[in-house]
Order: structure tokens, then sequence, then C-alpha cells
């Protein structure tokens, strides 16, 4: 080689030159992407319904989802089993079913110590501490991971050179970061870690007191020389060493509310920043800086609205929400991107689902106060989708909403007169409500319609439909009166969660989540007693007896369908994560809140009296969601599962998703 | 006071209307290179510059003394010492030059504090207005018992809430929001008496007042930027919170005041040679 100079000196040269290309491309953030890409729009409208959205256009009342039917099409779109938004949008981002993606519920349990956890994203615990005095400094854990397996189809199109932007999609805390720009949606918790705790400040002394109230706390508070003094509270600090036989101390930073003798009016202090607000108002976001440690703090954000001044004062305060502007868990990718947005367009939401249907269930806020609220979190959404829309030239992108969802889910009951709790005279004035916001989503339609490049493919989704929920059904309950599940103390027959007075030496079947029934199976269940040998017939008992089960008030049958997991899942790689059975109600009919937290209650059904009126956690035949297109699929899709692979052949990936093909069952 | 603030405002609000439509970090720049060229002159002519350069020939001769004996530690001690002992000499031959300065300093630096400490309001972004009641002072009441006090604001300018009274804070206050860019003046009344108050929302270098404040010496020399308010007002001050503004030296977003002393000193110590300034 030595002997050779000229030659390899002109290829190193070469070489050399295509390494500095490379480099220079590489810091342009070239990444390989390529020039000409085609361009998919792609419109999640959570929960919008296929048969509601046929009807109102039939009337005339979606003009731009009619045009987008004219031009292209509308379909029903299949959803996922169960029909659970996390489940239906991991069956979406991944192609594969519960049995690869490992989302089978809101709600899974570990077997082996029977602790329930939020399905899609875990906090890896801290187990190494170095402490000095009160304090205590983690040495390892605290890292959030999304649980959700298989690949994003967005990360085959990065592979590909395409474009990306994925705004709020569902099942995506934290973020994947294999977007070129990702937020994360449905399962971003608020600062205290959970799916949303607001808090509520009134001198009314004993109203909420011994009321279940679930994703809020009541705190009383005391009027005196015209002024209120309490605490916002925040998660528990991390930072200081617990001690025996105390429960862990909370963050708090106080604020202070001046009542106008004269007015219904307050000026509202907290920290360095002070507002005025006059009953009915909502405040702007303020910063909540609780101080962990010395250097060390915690930041959030919060609005505040005024209920109502006198008699009673009554203050409600939203979750406390990461800062988009410096979140203090990883909430977009790159990170700033979160903060982009906010600079942009205002601080906003990072919590999932920001409307407060907990707010609304408690009777903290009137049907009107929660509408209100709903749209003040939903307005930043759309000035975001329009300013997305603004720097889309190609690729792809998807924005989601969940107003449609989170609304149906509270107001369906404006539209069911047959509902239990349905009062013409308080619901009869909601009944355009639905109507209106899918309306109203027809108009960003239209927007979009309008600003995106006219050879784009737009497409709208909904993960699943709705239907109203008339009655519960508590599973456990069923269980327990069948003999299936033994309680430890049988004159309590009304627990509220989490497998409170369950004698596991004698149960052999438990409910948990909105759809999931786990078999207690010796070896599997941390005290399981059914060995694997008889879990089959098991199975097929249940399932016999479910589908025979008739509501005592009208005699209907209200399971319609009851699934063994290794029948109805396709995929496969994470089916030990899932229930045994997957119980598929009759349409009006769904699990009660007790027995999806692993409660029990005195009887096997009752009337769903809650605000919470429409729901789509029933036999997924019957709540399908939508598809519409502005132009006809070259890979038509059935369902969400099917969904990834035609949008990657839209954008010109004709490779197979998911990537690695499920094995057969 | 009141009569040499008004001078003031007159005066800075004509030199620096040339840069109102630039970045700020123009004439904080500009203003920095003067002032220092200022400072430069002030020094020389109010200093005894034999003295200084004496005073710093012999710290300098006690440093080299330092660096020629350091195996001797008696020596270096010494040596020390007499540095020790020359720095307040040095400190007090600076002290002259300084109390000439200090006067126009200050009336400098609180001009150009409301010209480039604040953003102006910004559209549609809410502001309060916050009215304090002086010791003693209580507000009036109508027939009804009701306050007396009324805000109003010219076209442009919304009062989106308020009056809210809050007794112990001895404070009237409301919310406002501009809806266009203006400069505009509010009028603050309460029964028989009323009181203005600038409000200004413009992207542009202009002064802005945050707090409109009484007669006193000191009110009036750290804040000139308005008339103070009339002795027969029953309140003591009014503030208006403009967010607070920064400065983009080079991509270092700063407070303007400490672009100020940086700019200004950099530029003294840059044209002390050429000025024959001894500092």
């Amino acid at each position: 080689m030595a002997g050779a100079p000229g030659k390899p000196r002109g290829r190193s040269r070469l070489a050399l030159a295509a390494v500095l290309v490379a480099a220079l491309a590489a810091a342009l953030g070239c990444h390989g992407k390529k020039a000409q890409q085609p361009k998919v729009i792609v419109i999640g409208l959570d929960g919008l319904d296929f048969t509601l959205t046929g009807q109102l256009m039939a009337e005339g009342k979606l003009p731009n989802l009619s045009k987008i039917a004219q031009r292209g099409f509308f379909q029903a779109l299949g959803t996922a089993v169960p029909p659970q938004s996390p489940v239906a949008w991991s069956n979406f981002i991944t192609g594969m079913d519960a049995g690869g993606h490992g989302i089978y519920d809101f709600i899974h349990r570990d077997a082996k110590t029977m602790v329930p956890y939020l399905s899609t994203s875990r906090v890896d615990e801290t187990t190494r501490f170095f402490r000095i005095g009160k304090y205590q400094f983690p040495l390892n854990g605290g890292k959030t991971r999304l649980l959700r397996q298989g690949t994003p189809f967005w990360e085959v199109l990065a592979q590909h050179g395409i474009d990306t932007a994925v705004v709020r999609m569902p099942a995506n805390f934290p973020p994947s970061g294999k977007a070129d720009k990702e937020i994360s949606g449905m399962g971003t918790p608020d600062l205290l870690g959970t799916p949303g705790t607001f808090q509520f400040y009134t001198t009314e002394l004993f109203k909420y007191y011994g009321k279940e109230i679930t994703g809020g706390e009541v705190h009383e508070v005391v009027v005196e020389n015209d002024q209120v003094q309490d605490k916002i509270y925040g998660p528990t600090n991390p930072y200081l060493a617990p001690i025996e036989g105390q429960k862990p101390e909370r963050l708090a930073e106080p604020f202070t509310v001046y009542l106008d003798p004269h007015r219904d009016a307050v000026k509202l202090v907290l920290a360095d920043q002070e507002r005025l607000l006059e009953k009915g108002e909502w405040s702007d976001w303020l910063t909540i800086d609780f101080k962990l440690a010395p250097t060390q703090h915690l930041t959030g954000i919060a609005r505040f609205y005024l209920k109502q001044v006198r008699p009673e004062l009554e203050l409600y305060v939203t979750p406390i929400n990461l800062d988009p502007l410096a979140p203090a868990q990883p909430i977009s990718h790159p990170e700033d991107f979160a903060a982009e947005l906010a600079e942009r367009t205002g601080r906003y939401y990072t919590k999932e689902m920001p409307e407060d249907t907990k707010a609304l269930n408690a009777g903290i806020f009137t049907p009107e106060e929660f509408l209100h609220q709903a749209e003040l979190a939903t307005e930043p959404q759309i000035v975001q989708l329009q300013q997305m829309l603004d720097d889309y030239r190609q690729g792809l992108l998807f924005f989601y909403f969940g107003d449609t969802d989170q609304v149906a889910h509270m107001m369906w009951r404006a539209m069911d007169p047959a509902h239990p709790a349905y009062n013409a005279a308080q619901d009869g004035p909601f009944a355009e409500v639905i109507p209106k916001l899918y309306q109203k989503f027809d108009r960003v339609l239209g927007y979009v319609l309008e600003h995106a490049p006219p050879d784009a493919l737009v497409l709208v989704m909904s993960d699943h439909g709705f239907a109203p929920f008339r009655r519960a059904v508590n599973l456990n309950s069923w269980l327990r009166d069948n003999g299936y599940l033994a309680t430890l103390d049988p004159t309590r027959r009304a627990t509220s969660g989490f497998f409170d007075n369950f004698n596991w030496a004698k149960t052999k079947a438990y409910a948990l989540g909105l759809n999931g029934l786990y078999i207690n199976l010796a070896g599997r269940e941390k005290d399981g007693i059914v060995p694997a040998s008889e879990r089959e017939a098991l199975m097929k008992e249940l399932s016999a007896k479910l589908l025979a089960l008739t509501d005592t008030k009208n005699g209907e049958r209200a399971i319609t369908k009851v699934y063994p997991r290794e029948e109805v899942y396709q995929d496969r790689g994470h089916l030990e994560i899932g229930p045994d059975l997957v119980v598929g109600f009759a349409r009006t009919w769904r699990t009660s809140n007790e027995s999806a937290l692993a409660g029990l209650a005195a009887e096997v059904f009752s009337d769903n009296t809650a605000a919470w009126s429409g729901d789509h956690c029933m036999d997924h035949e019957t709540v399908p969601g939508v598809l519409f297109g502005t132009r006809k699929l070259a890979r038509p899709a059935a369902s969400l599962k099917d969904l990834a692979a035609s949008i990657l052949v839209e954008l010109g990936v004709q490779e197979p998703f998911p990537p690695r093909a499920p094995s057969a069952p | 006071m009141a009569t040499l603030n008004s001078l003031l405002r007159q005066l800075f609000d004509l030199l620096l209307s040339p840069f109102a439509g630039l970045p700020s970090v123009v004439p904080v720049t500009a203003i920095s290179v003067v002032v220092g060229v200022a400072m430069l002159w002030v020094y020389k002519k109010t200093s005894n510059q034999q003295k200084i350069e004496d005073v710093k020939q012999q710290i300098f001769a006690s440093v080299f003394e330092i660096r020629l004996f350091n195996d001797n530690l008696p020596a270096i001690f010494r040596a020390q010492g007499d540095i020790f002992r020359r720095i307040p000499r040095y400190l007090s031959l600076s002290f002259v030059p300084l109390a000439w300065m200090l006067l126009p300093m200050v009336l400098l630096i609180a001009q150009l504090q409301f010209h480039y400490g604040y953003q102006g309001l910004q559209p549609g972004q809410p502001v309060l207005l916050k009215a304090t009641l002086k010791p003693g002072a209580s507000l009036p009441q109508d027939a009804a018992g009701a306050l007396d006090v009324a805000l109003s604001a010219p076209e442009g300018l919304k009062v989106e809430a308020g009056p809210v009274w809050v007794p112990a804070l001895r404070e009237v206050s409301w919310r406002l929001a501009a809806e266009r860019p203006g400069s505009y003046q509010l009028t603050l009344k309460a029964g028989s008496e009323s009181l203005t108050k600038t409000a200004v929302s413009s992207e542009k270098n202009l002064r802005r007042s945050p707090i409109r404040v009484g007669g006193a010496l000191l009110d009036q020399l750290l804040y000139p930027a308005e008339d103070p308010i009339p002795t027969t007002s029953p309140f003591a001050e009014v503030k208006l919170d403009y967010p607070e503004a920064e400065v983009n030296l080079l991509g270092w977003h700063t407070h303007w005041l400490i672009a100020f002393f940086v700019l200004s000193l950099v530029a003294a110590f840059a044209l002390k040679g050429w000025m024959g300034v001894e500092l």
C-alpha cells in the first residue's frame, strides 16, 4: 500500500470531503430528510361518535366534515378491545392490539404485589439516598418511563426521512423522542403526579365533609379581617427524609385572599404575584414555586377561579400543571418544544385531559362553569394548531383534541331523556351542547382545510364513539354474590376500592379497571389459589354466567361479549399483563367506578346518577370511531390498528407496519 | 425638586427621542460611552492626578517587591502591609471625583430607568393599578355608604375589574388592559379629588412611570417620571405594574443598569490613556 501513494491519497481526500459534507449536513440539522415529501395532516378528535356525526352531517350541521366526506370518504373506524382511549390510541400508534403494546386499561395491577398502577407510565422508585440532617438526596430512580411497548409509526417515518410533528398524542408520556417535534397528551400527570387534582377553598364548613371527592381536595378556610390565608399544596417533598410515625410533609405555598368588604371581588396574592378577581372570573396562569431544599425548587402553574365571595367564599384552583416554560418532567421533544409553543401562544394546560370533569362530578362546578373551563383549556390548543399549520410544510402533522371526549362524558345526559338522572329542567338547556361542540370542531376543521397545502391529505379520526351510560355494574359484587370472590368481613358489603376487604385465600376471580376481569391464579397473583389447570374452565364458566347476566331493573342483558385474552388479541409479547377476560358491556351499561378501582358495592346494579353520563367502555362493536379523509386511502383502514400502516403508505413508506410482524396466537 | 424633575424629563425625552424606535441596547451603549467619557473628564478635573499616580506607583512597587523577594518572608509581610496602608489612601483620593459625580449620576440613572427599565403594557395583557391611601386618610363614601372612588380610562385602555378595596393594605386597585398601543392618561377620582396617572402601551423606548409618588425629596429623587401627587389627594402613591425590561447585549439579556455600568467602565478604561487620565 505504501508503494502506491497517489490514488489512496485521492480517495482519502474524497472520503474526508464526504465526512465533512456529512458533518456539515448533520450540523445543519439535515439528518437525511427527504427534500420533497408527501403531506398528511391527521386531526384526532377523541370520542367523536360515528352515529352522532353522521346524524349531524345529515342535518347539514357539519359542513366541513361533509366537504371532506364528499371529496374523499367517511367511514366507521373499528376501535380497540376494550374501547378505552389509552388502549385505542396505542393500537393506532403501534399498529398492534393490547397483546402487543401492553396497554389494556387505564389501570393495571402488579400481580406480585397486587398494587394497582396507571397503565401508561411509571416513575422508577428511588431506593438509594444521601442524607444530610433532615434532607435526603436521591441517588437513583425518579425517571418516568413510558410503558407502552411497540414502535410508534412516526419512528418509522423518521427513519425514512419524513418530517414528523406529533402534538398531544395520548399514551405517549413521556414523549417517545422519535418524532421531530412531540408534546405529550393523555397520560401526562399534574405536578402532584396524579391525572389532575384540583384544590377548592371554601368558608362553608362541613358542606363537603364526608363526601367522597375524587380528583380534588376541599380545604375549609376562615375569613378574618376580610382576609383568608391558606396554602396551595403540592406533592410530598422528596428531599425531606421520612420520619417514622409521621405522615410525609407535603410541599405548600402560602397565599392570601383579600376580600373587598363592599363588593364581590378579591385581591389574590401568591408570592410576588397579585391578581384581582371579580366573582365568576378566572385568573391567568400563576407560577407556584415550591421550595424543596436549599437551591432546589419545584415549579408548576395554576389558574384560580373565584366562584363566589358571599355568603361563602369559594375559590377553585386548577390542578397544578407542569409549567411548559420550564417543565419539571419531560413533556416534549425536543425539550424546549413545549416552551416554544408557550412563548408563541401563552401558557397552557400540560396535564392530560385538562377539562375538569372531577370538579363537575363533585358539584364544585356547575355545568356552565365546567363548559367554560373546558373552553379555556381548549382555546390555546386551537391557537397552537393554527401555529403548527403555519409552520407545516410537508411530512406528518398529528394534532389531538380531547374536548370532544370529556364534554361528551359529562353532558351526554342532556341528550338522553331516558337517563335515570335526567332532569328536564336542569338538563334540557344543555341538550345542544354536544352537537354545538361537534360544530365548533367542524369549524376548526374548516380552518385546517383552508390552511393545509392543497396537495395534503387531511385525515380526521376518533379512537371510539360514545353511548349513554345509564346503569352501572359492579363486577366485584357480582363475583362475590356468585361465590367467586370472598370477603374478610361479610357485613362490610361496600368498600371504596383497592381490594379492601378481599379475602384472597378464598377468592377465585376479581375485577379491576373498566373492562378487566382477572383469575386469582396460583403462581401468578400474590395470593393466587386457582391452579393453572383450572383457569380455562373457570374462564368459560364466568363467561357463560356473565353473558346471561340481566339487569334487575329491566331484565335486559347487561353484557354482550366476554373475550378471553388469548382469543381476542392477535398480537403477542405482553399478553401476560392483561386481564384474563375482557368484559364487553351492552350499550348503556358500564362497570361502576367502585368496581373499576377493585371495590365492592351492596348491589350489583345501580343507576348512574353522576354527571359522568356518557361513556364508551362497553362492547367495542357498539362504539366505533370515525375516519374521514380528503381522498381515498391507497391502503384502506378498517380499524385503528390498520390506520398507521395506511398513513405510512400515504407518506411513501411501503414497508409492513408494525415492523416486527406479530406472532400468531 | 419637582421643577427640576420636570425640566429633566423634558430634556431626556428630547435627547432620547431619536433612539425611541431602536433596540434599547443601542441607546444604552451610546449613553454608556458618553457617560464613560464624561466620568473620565470629571475625574481628571476634580482629582489630584499627581497624588493618584504616586500612590499607585507605591502600590505597584510593593507588589514588585513581593515578587522579587518571594523567599524573604519578613519582606513580603512588610510589602503587604504597605499595600494595605496605601489602598485607603488611593480610595480617599477617588472620593472627591466620586462625590462630584454622585448627584448627576443619580439624576441620570433615575431618568434612564424609566426609559429602559420597563416594557410598555402589552395589548390584551392585564395589569394592576394600585392606589395606596396616606396614613390617616380615608376613602370618601357616597350617601348609600358605597366607596366614592372611580377610575376612568381613555379609549384604547380598558378597566377590566375593580375597584377592589383592601382595608388591610389601605389600597384600592383595578385591573386594566390596553386594547391597542398608545400613551394614555388615567383619571382616578376619590370624592371631589382627582388624580391622573400615565399609562404607556408601546414597544418603543418611551418614558414609563410605574409609580407616581408624593412630593417628599427622596421620593422625587427616585421616582421623577411624573409630577408629584398633590398634597390634597388622599393617596400616597399610585402604582402601575409595568413588566420589567431587559437589554439584549450580544445575546446576554440583562437589566439595562448592569449593561450601563459594564459598558461605561469599559469605555472609561479604553479611553483613559487617550484622555490622559490616571484612574
